[in-house]
């Protein structure tokens, strides 16, 4: 479960880049932004579970 | 064979990092959080064990059982802002790491006061 999530990001953080690229190319530089933002948004929900999936598991062992 | 698992998980963390960068420089921030965080879970389990060893030697010893929790509060504590202050540092705040630092400090000293007045005593 671990290290597919480091790939997850690595493609969300990819195919972003691509359709940025494209959508600012194609003239909608406004549609760029959203996914820009939308890709940003999916990765931080990514990050931020397991973020407090961290913080649960430290709080459990250090009994904090 | 977990030495390996963590530092597998680092080097795939910094090839990604290196690709990204030039693309979309945030993700990499997002990259070395998961990392950090993976890393950190992995190791999370050597810790238990440690500590429930800890308890046993300290339950047969007439230690104070309150100093054992005290000291795994404060290197909880010390675990947690070491973490983020390496993050705010690598994405260059170095200010923010400061702040953190200082704040994890003072709440490992006001942890540490029982300690603190058990021994004046």
């Amino acid at each position: 479960m671990d290290i597919n999530l480091l790939f997850k990001i690595a493609g969300i953080g990819i195919i972003v880049a691509v359709l940025h690229q494209i959508l600012t190319k194609a003239g909608r530089e406004d549609q760029a932004m959203m996914t820009t933002l939308a890709g940003v948004v999916i990765v931080l929900t990514i990050v931020i579970k397991e973020i407090s999936n961290l913080f649960a598991t430290v709080r459990t062992v250090f009994n904090l | 064979m977990d030495i390996i698992k963590i530092i597998g998980i680092g080097l795939i963390a910094l090839i990604i990092i290196i690709i990204l960068r030039q693309y979309r420089p945030e993700f990499a921030i997002y990259i070395s959080l998961i990392a950090g965080a993976l890393i950190l879970l992995l190791v999370m389990d050597k810790f238990s064990g440690i500590i429930s060893l800890l308890n046993r030697l300290a339950s047969k010893t007439d230690i104070n059982n309150q100093f054992l929790l005290i000291l795994l509060k404060i290197t909880g504590i010390a675990f947690l802002t070491e973490f983020a202050v390496s993050i705010c540092k690598d994405s260059g705040e170095a200010a923010i790491a400061t702040k953190i630092d200082i704040g994890g400090k003072v709440i490992i000293i006001g942890r540490s006061v029982p300690i603190v007045s058990a021994l004046l005593e």
